[in-house]
């Protein structure tokens, strides 16, 4: 167990390492100067040269990239050519509200997903079955800002169920839940139709081995055989959809919060596209996928802990 | 009829999606004759207009026909989808079969780089690259590809890693075949399906890729129509002429749907082993 942690951390730091590497070159992936790209065009020759010296562009690359290194270690991720403030602040303090949207989107998808991949795969080739397959190709097939915006004209402006826009600024925990409600469901609507179709499989692959097939020939009941050996046996699988679904929940929190004018990562990182602010969205895409990478890491903990094959794998 | 082409047409999935396509592609060929109106031509005095026998879909607060736009829409994402495609099935073909065939460091290392690309959301990749290289329709197709080149490597490198210890490819080398030879006429023709496979996912994935970039103003630039522009477009006006973005909306799931469904039923028929990958949109 202690050798399976081990080596899930020296993947974790690998990891981190590659992100940040892939972060800096994203700064170079900007033609000509970037700092002359950030400033704009009525950039003074002052400030131009001041942020060529902070970003080290007067330096080698090998330098640049050793003093990028150093100040991510130290948690200096820049700052916004906008407001001044240090990058990794205004990433970390946009990040709660996109957080609860993922993760409530996420766990609608699980409550969703799951049961519905499960019914799909024991009633393999019924109606049941093509129903819910259908629906959930429909549900992978519309782009998630479209949903929204169907939720918003039928949910909010028809039914008159749920706040359409903003995020309400109140402290009030059920108005603020209320306002995330209708977000947290079309997200979690898109993302369950993905983890239906992979529990189905996962489910699908489990129920056609042998050991099944030997239990059904023991005569063991088959809910027994379904939820004893089945559902056990497919959770790393499930597990797994999970991991790979949290990174794209972020990315589709970022669609989402656009659509219902929620402040959060996704309104940050645009408007500092807009306001050409590389710094910063070079911060944001560094935080967001080291948190993707910090989630798998925690899944491959736990899939050690749920199954010994694996840590010695 | 071949017995193949009959097992082909005899897959429902196959055959829809095949249709969907390939009336999709017609349209982004003639889209220049089949628009009812010119999709750029504003007409102040006929905006947000209903929807009628003159414009099928009414029209946009520019006056602009909106069927005429959702039609040379069509052009964008089915052009990035076959791009994207294109650029990252060969980019991710020979990166995957290189590692895979050659072990050792060569392997370890591009295994490494691979999994830290597969650690950022795809879609965030995309967004931040061309938010570096300016919106354009270039710059989509390069930030989608690089999204999806790692996970076409991936799959190809543990398809060649099944290959290699195989007798025939032993006996290839025992007949004096040159490793690029056996590389190139035996152990990559032979990992393609799942490949393919995949790509037809990533093609159903680049569709939604585009369509948020544009949505979010980041892709191709207005006036130029697409899908994904034209949801936006439609977006403040969602409570009133709710058709505009809707239409787009049903636009782009019908490319997903057609790219999807034969991605499934190529998996079917191409390899009944790889069940358990399902599921486009991995962005």
């Amino acid at each position: 167990m202690l050798r399976h942690l081990g080596r899930c951390f020296v993947h974790l730091a690998v990891a981190v390492a590659g992100i940040v590497t892939v972060a800096f070159f994203l700064m170079r992936a900007i033609p000509g100067d970037p700092a002359a790209y950030m400033l704009g065009d009525y950039a003074t020759a002052d400030a131009l040269a001041r942020l060529r010296g902070q970003l080290g562009l007067d330096r080698s690359v090998l330098e640049q990239y050793a003093l990028f290194v150093a100040r991510a270690v130290r948690g200096d991720l820049g700052s916004s050519v906008v407001t001044g403030q240090a990058a990794l602040t205004e990433i970390l303090d946009s990040l709660p509200a996109s957080a609860a949207l993922a993760v409530l989107g996420l766990l609608i998808a699980i409550l969703i997903g799951v049961p519905l991949g499960i019914a799909s795969a024991v009633r393999q080739g019924t109606w049941l079955d093509v129903a819910i397959m259908l629906a959930a190709l429909a549900g992978i097939s519309f782009p998630v800002f479209w949903l929204g915006l169907a939720a918003i004209l039928i949910l909010s402006h028809g039914l008159d169920l749920f706040p359409a826009l903003g995020s309400s600024g109140s402290e009030d925990l059920l108005t603020r839940l209320h306002h995330l409600a209708l977000p947290a469901l079309v997200l979690g609507f898109s993302v369950s139709a993905y983890i239906a179709r992979l529990t189905r499989s996962a489910m699908l692959e489990v129920l056609g081995q042998d050991y099944v097939r030997v239990a059904r020939a023991m005569g063991i009941p088959e809910r027994r055989i379904l939820y004893k050996l089945a559902l056990r046996n497919a959770l790393i699988p499930i597990l797994a959809v999970i991991g790979v679904t949290f990174a794209w929940s972020l990315g589709n929190a970022i669609l989402i919060e656009v659509v219902f004018s929620r402040p959060g990562l996704g309104s940050t990182l645009l408007k500092a596209i807009l306001a050409r602010d590389y710094q910063l969205v070079q911060a944001g895409v560094l935080i967001l996928a080291t948190a993707v990478v910090v989630t798998n890491t925690v899944l491959d903990v736990v899939y050690g802990v749920i199954d010994p094959r694996l840590r010695s794998g | 009829m071949s017995t193949e082409l009959r097992r082909y047409l005899g897959h429902p999935g196959l055959a829809v999606g095949t249709a969907i396509l390939v009336l999709l592609v017609m349209i982004t060929l003639v889209a220049g004759w089949i628009a009812p109106h010119s999709p750029l031509k504003t007409d102040m005095a006929n905006t947000l207009a209903p929807m009628s026998t003159s414009h099928w879909l009414g029209t946009d607060q520019f006056g602009r026909d909106v069927l005429s736009r959702i039609i040379m829409g069509t052009r964008v994402s089915i052009q990035v989808a076959f791009a994207v495609v294109a650029l990252s099935l060969s980019a991710g073909t020979i990166v995957g079969a290189l590692a895979g065939f050659a072990g050792g460091w060569t392997e370890r290392i591009t295994v490494i780089i691979i999994d830290i690309l597969l650690a950022f959301p795809g879609f965030l990749l995309a967004l931040a690259l061309v938010a570096a290289r300016g919106s354009s329709l270039e710059s989509v197709i390069v930030g989608v590809s690089i999204a999806f080149t790692p996970r076409v490597a991936a799959v190809m490198r543990s398809v060649v890693l099944t290959i290699k210890p195989r007798p025939f490819i032993e006996a290839s080398r025992a007949i004096g075949l040159t490793e690029l030879r056996i590389l190139l006429r035996h152990v990559i023709p032979n990992a393609m399906p799942p490949v393919i496979v995949i790509a037809t996912v990533s093609a159903a994935t680049a569709i939604l890729a585009e369509a948020g970039l544009s949505f979010l103003g980041l892709g191709v630039q207005p006036p130029t129509p697409t899908w994904g522009n034209i949801i936006s477009d439609g977006n403040p006006l969602i409570t009133t002429n709710p058709w505009i973005s809707l239409s787009a909306g049903f636009c782009i799931a019908l490319a997903v749907i057609a790219f999807n469904l034969l991605g499934d039923g190529l998996r079917d028929t191409l390899d009944p082993r790889m069940r358990q990958q399902t599921g486009a949109r991995m962005l």
